[in-house]
C-alpha cells in the first residue's frame, strides 16, 4: 500500500460521540457505529492525521500499526461509514437528486443546530422568563431582518423562474415580525422600545450571512432558507418548547399565541417546499457546485448554534439590558 | 443652566455607602463624601432626564445655586449630561479631532472585556485544547484574509476624503493573510488552508466589516480602528504582554512554533506600516460630523467591539464543543 491509499479517505461528519458499554458510539447521519477503546483511539489519530502534512511513518509510529494494516483499518472505517473515499464523489447530479440528498441530511443538521444546552435548560425549568423574552426579541429581529436578505436574493438571481419563487416567498413573509412584536407587547414591552432595540451581534450575523449567500449564489441562499424553514414544518417539534415556557416561567398565552399563528402561517404557505421547487428548475448541478451549496447550508446550521449561544450568554446575565438600546454617545 | 434637564449618563454605575457615594463611568471613578455625598444621594433619583435643575432644586428643597454647582462639577467629570445635547442633525457639529478623542475614550473602555476574555488565560496556562489553539490560528488567518473583502469594499465605496486612506490601507494589507497562511502550511496542506471554513463568529466579524464598508466609510474605519488597536502597539507594557503570550504558547504547545512565528511576523508587518497614526490623520481630514453621523459611527464601533468578543467566544466555545480542526468544507459524501 502507498501513502496515496490512506490519503484517498476523508472523515465523515460525526454528530456525537457517547460512551457505550466500554466502547464509544459514533453517530453519523444514517447510523451509530460502535468502536472499542483501542479502535476508537486509532480512528481519532487517523482522523486528526488525514488533513495534515505529517508523514505516514509518523502516523504508523503513533498508532503502532504498519501502513498495510492501517490502510485495511481505514477501509473498514469506510465501509462502516466513518470515512469516505474522495474518488466516490459523483461528477454531477440532477437538481431533484440533490434535493433528495439534502432531505436525508437535514434532520441531522437540525439536531446539530438545536443541540445547544439552552434548549435543555429551558425545558427542564433551569431557564427563566428573561431568557424566553431574550429568545423572542432576537427572533423578532431575525424575522424583521428578512427584509435585509430576501429581496437581495431576487436582485442577484439571474433565473426568472427561481427569482419569481423567491419574490413570492418575500411577499408572503416580509411583515411577519409583527407576530413577534405582538408577543413582546404581551410581555410588557412597548412597540416603540421593540422597534428601536438593537439585535445581538449573532442575530445580525445570521442576516448578514444570508445577504452574503444572496449575493453569491441563489442555490446557496435557497438551501439556507430551507434550513431555516425546516425548523417550522412540524408543530410537534416546536409546541413543547412554548408550552414548557408558558408553564415553567409564567409566560402568558398572549405571548405565545402569535408565535403559533406565525408558524401555522408558514406551514400553510408550504415554505419548506420552496427549495424543492427551486431545485426542480435545475437540470444538473456539478459536484463542486453541490458541495459549495451544501457547505452554505451547514454553515447556517453552525450559525444557529452560535446564535443560541449568544442569546443564552447575553440574557443569562441579569445586568444585560433588555431590550438592547442603540448606543448614544451623548447620553451614555 | 437651571432650565436644562440633567441625565446621569446611562452607563454610569452608582454605589452608595454610608457618608460616601461612588460613581463609576468608563475607566473613571468619582467619589463624593460628607455633605456633597448627602446632596448627591438626594439628587440622583431626579437625574433621570425628566426634570429641570430648578425643578429638582424645588423638589429636594435646596438652593438652586447649590444644585447647579454640583451638577456642573458632575458634568465636568463627564458623568452627567443635559438633554439639550443634540440628538438629531440639528445640533452642533463635531470636528474629526473631537470625534477622535471620544473614540479613544470609549474604545479603551470597551477593549477591557476583550483583553480579559477567558480564552487568553486558557491558552497561556496550557488549558486550551489543541482545536482551540490551532483554531485560533485559523480564525486569525480568516479574519486577516477578510481584508480582501472589507478593505476592498471600503475603498470601492469610499467618500472623496476617505478614498486615499482606504485605498492605501487595502494596498498595504491585502497580502497579510499570506503571513498566517505560511504558518498554517507548516501543519496542513496549503490547499486545505485556502479552502478551510471560518467559524460563523469569524464570518460574522468579516461580514459586519463588509456591510459597514459598503455604507459608511468613516464609520467603517472608526470600527476597524478598534480592531487595529489590538494589533498595533508600540507601548512597552503591551509588547511585553504579547511576548509573554507567545512564550507561553510555545511552552505548552511546542507544535505552534511556525504559527507563533507567523503571528510575530504579522505584528511586525503591521507596525512597520505606521498604521497607528492613520486614524488620527483621517480624523484631521474629514469634514465636521453631524450628531447623527457621530452616533452612527460610534454605534458601528461599539458593535465592532461586540463582534470582536464574539470572535473570541467562537474560538473558545465552538472549538471547545466541536473540536474538528481544520474545518474542511462539506461535500455530498462528508455528510
Amino acid at each position: 500500500m502507498t501513502q496515496a491509499n490512506l490519503h484517498a479517505y476523508s472523515p465523515r461528519r460525526v454528530y456525537s460521540v457517547t460512551p457505550c458499554d466500554g466502547a464509544l458510539a459514533f453517530q453519523v447521519r444514517e447510523c451509530v457505529i460502535e468502536l472499542g477503546p483501542a479502535e476508537a483511539t486509532t480512528y481519532a489519530q487517523l482522523a486528526e492525521w488525514l488533513p495534515t502534512v505529517r508523514s505516514v511513518d509518523e502516523l504508523c509510529t503513533a498508532v503502532g500499526m504498519d501502513e498495510a494494516k492501517l490502510t485495511r483499518f481505514a477501509a473498514h472505517l469506510g465501509a462502516a461509514g466513518l470515512l469516505y473515499k474522495k474518488a466516490d464523489l459523483p461528477a454531477e447530479l440532477s437538481g431533484e437528486a440533490f434535493h433528495k440528498a439534502f432531505s436525508e441530511i437535514l434532520p441531522s443538521w437540525l439536531s446539530e443546530a438545536f443541540s445547544h444546552p439552552y434548549w435543555q435548560k429551558m425545558m427542564s425549568g433551569l431557564g427563566s422568563k428573561r431568557l424566553y423574552t431574550g429568545w423572542l426579541i432576537e427572533l423578532y429581529h431575525y424575522t424583521r431582518n428578512a427584509n435585509r436578505h430576501m429581496p437581495l436574493s431576487c436582485a442577484h438571481s439571474r433565473e426568472k423562474a427561481i427569482k419569481g419563487l423567491h419574490a413570492k416567498h418575500y411577499a408572503e413573509e416580509w411583515d411577519h415580525y409583527h407576530f413577534f412584536a405582538k408577543a413582546l407587547t404581551a410581555l410588557g414591552y412597548t412597540r416603540a422600545a421593540i422597534a428601536e432595540s438593537v439585535p445581538l451581534p449573532m442575530t445580525l450575523a445570521l442576516s448578514n450571512f444570508m445577504r452574503q449567500a444572496a449575493r453569491e449564489d441563489i442555490l446557496a441562499y435557497s438551501i439556507c432558507s430551507a434550513v431555516l424553514e425546516g425548523t417550522t414544518t412540524d408543530r410537534s417539534s416546536y409546541n413543547p418548547f412554548y408550552e414548557a415556557c408558558a408553564k415553567l416561567y409564567d409566560v402568558p398565552q398572549e405571548a405565545i399565541r402569535p408565535i403559533y399563528a406565525h408558524l401555522d402561517l408558514d406551514v400553510q404557505y408550504q415554505h419548506s417546499d420552496l427549495f424543492h421547487e427551486v431545485l426542480c428548475k435545475v437540470p444538473s448541478i456539478s459536484a463542486e457546485h453541490a458541495s459549495r451549496v451544501l457547505d452554505y447550508g451547514h454553515q447556517l446550521v453552525e450559525h444557529i448554534w452560535l446564535w443560541t449561544e449568544n442569546i443564552d450568554n447575553y440574557y443569562s446575565n441579569p445586568k444585560s439590558a433588555l431590550p438592547r438600546r442603540p448606543f448614544d454617545p451623548f447620553l451614555e | 443652566m437651571l432650565s436644562e434637564i440633567p441625565l446621569l449618563r446611562r452607563s454610569a454605575t452608582v454605589s452608595p455607602a454610608p457618608g460616601r457615594v461612588t460613581i463609576e463611568y468608563l475607566d473613571d471613578e468619582i467619589t463624593l463624601e460628607g455633605a456633597g455625598a448627602d446632596l448627591l444621594e438626594r439628587l440622583l433619583p431626579h437625574f433621570d432626564g425628566q426634570t429641570s435643575l430648578s425643578g429638582i432644586a424645588t423638589r429636594v428643597a435646596e438652593p438652586p445655586a447649590r444644585v447647579e454647582r454640583l451638577a456642573s462639577e458632575l458634568q465636568r467629570a463627564g458623568v452627567l449630561t443635559f438633554l439639550l445635547t443634540p440628538s438629531t442633525d440639528s445640533g452642533p457639529m463635531m470636528t474629526g479631532l473631537e470625534f477622535y478623542a471620544l473614540h479613544r475614550r470609549y474604545v479603551s473602555h470597551w477593549l477591557r472585556d476583550v483583553y480579559a476574555h477567558p480564552l487568553w488565560e486558557k491558552m497561556v496556562t496550557g488549558k486550551a485544547a489543541r482545536a482551540q489553539v490551532i483554531g485560533f490560528a485559523f480564525e486569525k488567518y480568516h479574519y486577516i484574509e477578510g481584508a480582501y473583502e472589507h478593505m476592498a469594499l471600503a475603498a470601492a465605496n469610499a467618500t472623496p476624503e476617505m478614498m486615499p486612506h482606504l485605498a492605501r490601507h487595502f494596498i498595504e494589507e491585502y497580502m497579510h493573510g499570506d503571513i498566517y497562511r505560511k504558518g498554517l502550511s507548516s501543519l496542513f496542506p496549503d490547499e486545505l488552508v485556502l479552502y478551510s471554513q471560518p467559524l460563523p463568529s469569524t464570518r460574522a466579524l468579516i461580514n459586519f466589516l463588509n456591510e459597514c464598508a459598503s455604507r459608511n466609510s468613516f464609520g467603517y474605519y472608526a470600527g476597524n480602528e478598534l480592531l487595529q488597536m489590538t494589533e498595533n502597539t508600540s507601548d512597552e507594557g503591551e509588547s511585553s504582554s504579547i511576548n509573554k503570550f507567545y512564550d507561553a504558547l510555545l511552552k505548552h504547545y511546542p507544535y505552534t512554533k511556525r504559527l507563533v512565528d507567523s503571528f510575530i511576523a504579522h505584528t511586525n508587518a503591521d507596525q512597520s506600516l505606521g498604521h497607528k497614526d492613520v486614524f488620527h490623520e483621517m480624523c484631521e481630514s474629514v469634514p465636521p460630523l453631524t450628531p447623527r453621523e457621530v452616533k452612527d459611527a460610534m454605534n458601528i464601533v461599539k458593535s465592532m467591539a461586540e463582534h470582536l468578543m464574539l470572535f473570541l467566544d467562537g474560538i473558545d466555545v465552538f472549538y471547545g464543543n466541536f473540536p474538528t480542526v481544520p474545518r474542511t468544507p462539506c461535500n455530498l459524501l462528508s455528510e
